[in-house]
């Protein structure tokens, strides 16, 4: 290395220096704590106690572990998917060459700058079983007496899936950039083909768009594993009713915060970190069969 | 040439680089926390005076009430200053604060999570300070709410503010039911009798609910306590509800209260689980759509924080006050639940500063007045845990709150287990009694799963502190 390369690399470090250390001091250094206690016993205060597996022996006998693990899946399974194609349907709503139409994207995109705690609030009015605006609408245009929601053990997970959809703003801008990008020549040859509009969305639109959709897929998958804010604000970090919509991450948030098992918790945050990891390589594999980059 | 323009480049880039340091720094010494935060603390540390950090547990109107007599204590001295801060309930704040040495040096708490914390060697032992001070010995406090601070052979904090809990009923709807307004039940038999008149049912579902026995939260605790049951041991520290009659009776007593899809033969104030949970019967609780408020609910069990919110939030509400009923053959009780303590957390950097103000807050005034602290519970309308406090005229002459107050003169009181795992109990009872609502277990599974699960929690929390459940 030359005097000049090691100057260069000196000043180099010394611009990134700040964040160097606030990576190593507010991301490595945690990440690293969090692995050790997840073998320990450890309550904030008193030094961890090192008790090896047992933390994650623990787990899987622990009946509200599995719950909470259901219930994301559950939540996960359903909530990504829907949300995908909401978006996407959305998306093509708001490309169509209609006069107006940044006024609408606003409106389709305002929900997701709404803060998150009084969008939570505000679905538990419109989700209230009695005098709730939902069922106040479905009582009075259909004659219908809703469910309870998320009151409701059968209705709740549906509830926060149904929620979710609100907040699809950003997924459908990305999904605007990704249809953006689509060739129009593209069209025009579907055109001549004689294709319908379902044959060229099946056929150009759907496949020239598949590397959003994986994107939004692998976004909305660590999304919905990480689910709190909303379900915590609604059910006063419950999880209730009956442990129906108690989640991953707040069954991890109760075990730290109110048990003070940060051991424990800790423990639950690796596993839910293998989890997503999984999920994620899944369908990073997967994508090779099904996503169409152009170009290729 | 080149080397020069390099050099001077180089120079130029060192000093930009050398004064945004310096703005950087200077921004970070800016924000760095000082020591006086306010005018009023610049004066107060101008006069010597030592600041002391009180976190304060209430919120909202019952905040204003402390911080105005925290006020009063800081224009009486010229040598401590008292600065609040607002936390809340949250446990978790306390404790990484005592952990990075930067603790408050009063800290106000539910008792419900004292002993979890004490265990964990939160909070410093007050029981050699208390016994200096001629107002603070135990003889002058409710004999229940004594012990909701002390744990482990140990005096935890002092107790500020205590609870009981009645029916209240809404006169209006009585009448409507052809019930005389100033009678309410007294026994489960005649509770269960009203409510049945009480709930309006139409096409549209359920217009008034008579009376829920979860409603406004779960009182699952209450329930066993007024069947006359008991939760725990005190000597062992460890519940013993698994197995006792009364409690499974009165977990039986809450299934009643929910419609069960399988039956043809529903009680008649039945309702649906589903849509009478916690905070789901519309409209925030501290606000004027309270569904007692709004008459949603005919009858409910409350606390007599009540005697404040009702005149704020619903001023024109005909309501009365009676103890909570219970089955005949059962001897009279009171639910004294919980409370809210001050304790001094370990680590308090001015721990006698902080003992200074508490002596002050707990003592009668030197002209003779009450103590700030029975003026906190009339102003926030919550009972004096000291007898001699909760006898004065202003508590015991108020037609309402002296209801409440009178209980804890006339019954023994029962307060929620003093256990490390009081917070894990709270949360499996709520569990429990909603798994029980919807059928999925049994009074008897119920009252087992409770007991079994909590005494687990409560020695893993002794293992945890390298002690053994005495």
């Amino acid at each position: 290395m030359t005097r000049m390369e090691r100057r260069n690399l000196v000043n180099g470090l010394l611009f990134a220096s700040p964040y160097i250390l606030g990576f190593l001091l507010f991301m490595l250094y945690p990440l690293a704590m969090s692995f050790y206690y997840s073998f320990c016993q450890y309550n904030v205060i008193a030094k961890p106690i090192w008790i090896g597996w047992d933390n994650y022996h623990e787990l899987f006998r622990d009946s509200d572990f599995t719950t909470a693990l259901y219930n994301t899946l559950y939540f996960t399974v359903f909530s990504v998917p829907l949300s995908l194609a909401f978006s996407i349907g959305l998306a093509l709503l708001l490309n169509q060459k209609v006069n107006g139409m940044s006024i609408y994207r606003t409106i389709f995109f305002l929900p997701t700058i709404v803060p998150v705690v009084a969008s939570a609030v505000l679905w538990l009015w419109v989700l209230t079983p009695d005098g709730g605006l939902l069922n106040g609408l479905l009582l009075q245009f259909f004659g219908i007496r809703g469910p309870g929601w998320i009151a409701d053990p059968a209705w709740s997970k549906p509830s926060l899936i149904l929620m979710n959809l609100w907040t699809v703003g950003t997924a459908v801008v990305i999904f605007l950039a990704g249809l953006a990008e689509v060739p129009k020549e593209l069209y025009e040859v579907a055109d001549i083909d004689g294709a319908g509009p379902w044959g060229k969305f099946r056929n150009v639109t759907l496949p020239l768009i598949t590397p959003t959709i994986l994107f939004n897929l692998v976004m909305g998958l660590i999304a919905a594993f990480q689910y709190f804010t909303q379900v915590y604000v609604m059910t006063n970090g419950t999880g209730s009713p009956a442990k129906s919509t108690l989640l991953y991450a707040l069954y991890l948030y109760k075990t730290s915060f109110n048990y003070l098992k940060m051991g424990y918790a800790s423990a639950m945050a690796w596993l839910l970190f293998l989890v997503i990891f999984a999920a994620t390589v899944l369908v990073m594999v997967s994508s090779k069969r099904w996503v169409h980059y152009h170009g290729e | 040439m080149d080397t020069e323009l390099n050099s001077s480049l180089s120079l130029k880039r060192y000093v930009g680089f050398s004064i945004l340091s310096l703005l950087g720094a200077l921004f970070v010494a800016w924000l760095w926390p000082r020591e006086a935060k306010t005018p009023e603390e610049r004066q107060a540390l101008a006069e010597g005076r030592v600041i002391i950090t009180y976190w304060a547990r209430h919120t909202g109107h019952e905040y204003e009430a402390r911080k105005s007599l925290i006020d009063e204590f800081n224009r009486s001295q010229n040598r401590i200053y008292v600065r609040t801060v607002v936390i809340g309930s949250r446990i978790e704040k306390l404790l990484t604060a005592i952990a990075g040495a930067a603790p408050p040096d009063i800290c106000s708490m539910g008792t419900s999570v004292l002993a979890q914390l004490a265990l964990q060697g939160c909070f410093t032992p007050l029981e050699d300070r208390m016994k200096e001070c001629p107002y603070l010995e135990e003889k002058d406090f409710f004999p229940h709410a004594w012990k909701m601070v002390c744990f482990d052979g140990h005096v935890w904090g002092i107790i500020t503010t205590i609870d009981t809990t009645c029916l209240l009923w809404n006169k209006n709807a009585f009448r409507k039911a052809g019930l005389d307004p100033e009678k309410p039940p007294k026994t489960i038999a005649e509770l269960e009798e009203y409510a049945a008149k009480l709930t309006i049912r139409s096409a549209a579902g359920i217009e008034q609910y008579g009376f829920v026995p979860w409603q406004p939260w779960d009182q699952t605790f209450l329930w066993g306590v007024m069947f006359g049951g008991k939760w725990w041991d005190e000597n062992t520290g460890l519940l013993t509800c698994g197995s006792d009659p009364a409690i499974i009776r009165s977990l039986a007593w809450q299934q009643s209260f929910s419609i069960d899809p399988r039956s043809n033969s529903n009680p008649p104030y039945a309702v649906d689980p589903a849509r009478t949970s916690q905070g789901r019967l519309g409209g925030a609780y501290q606000s004027a759509n309270n569904p007692f408020y709004t008459g949603k609910v005919a009858m409910i069990t409350e606390g007599e924080w009540q005697c404040t919110f009702i005149p704020k939030y619903a001023p024109d509400l005909d309501w009365g006050v009676a103890p909570v009923p219970q089955p005949e053959e059962v001897p009279p009780i009171c639910n004294s639940q919980d409370g809210v303590a001050d304790a001094i957390p370990s680590g308090s950097r001015h721990a006698d500063e902080a003992w200074e103000f508490l002596k002050w807050f707990y003592s009668p005034r030197p002209d003779g007045r009450p103590s700030p602290a029975s003026d906190y519970c009339m102003l926030i309308h919550n009972i004096p845990p000291r007898k001699e406090e909760a006898l004065q005229e202003r508590f015991i002459g108020d037609p309402k709150f002296g209801v409440f107050v009178r209980q804890l003169l006339e019954r023994p009181a029962a307060s929620f287990p003093t256990i490390p795992a009081a917070q894990f109990l709270s949360d499996i009872m709520d569990e429990q009694r909603e798994q029980l609502l919807y059928r999925v277990v049994t009074p008897e599974q119920a009252a087992q799963t409770i007991e079994q699960a909590t005494n687990a929690e409560t020695r893993a929390a002794w293992k945890l502190a390298g002690r053994i459940n005495p």
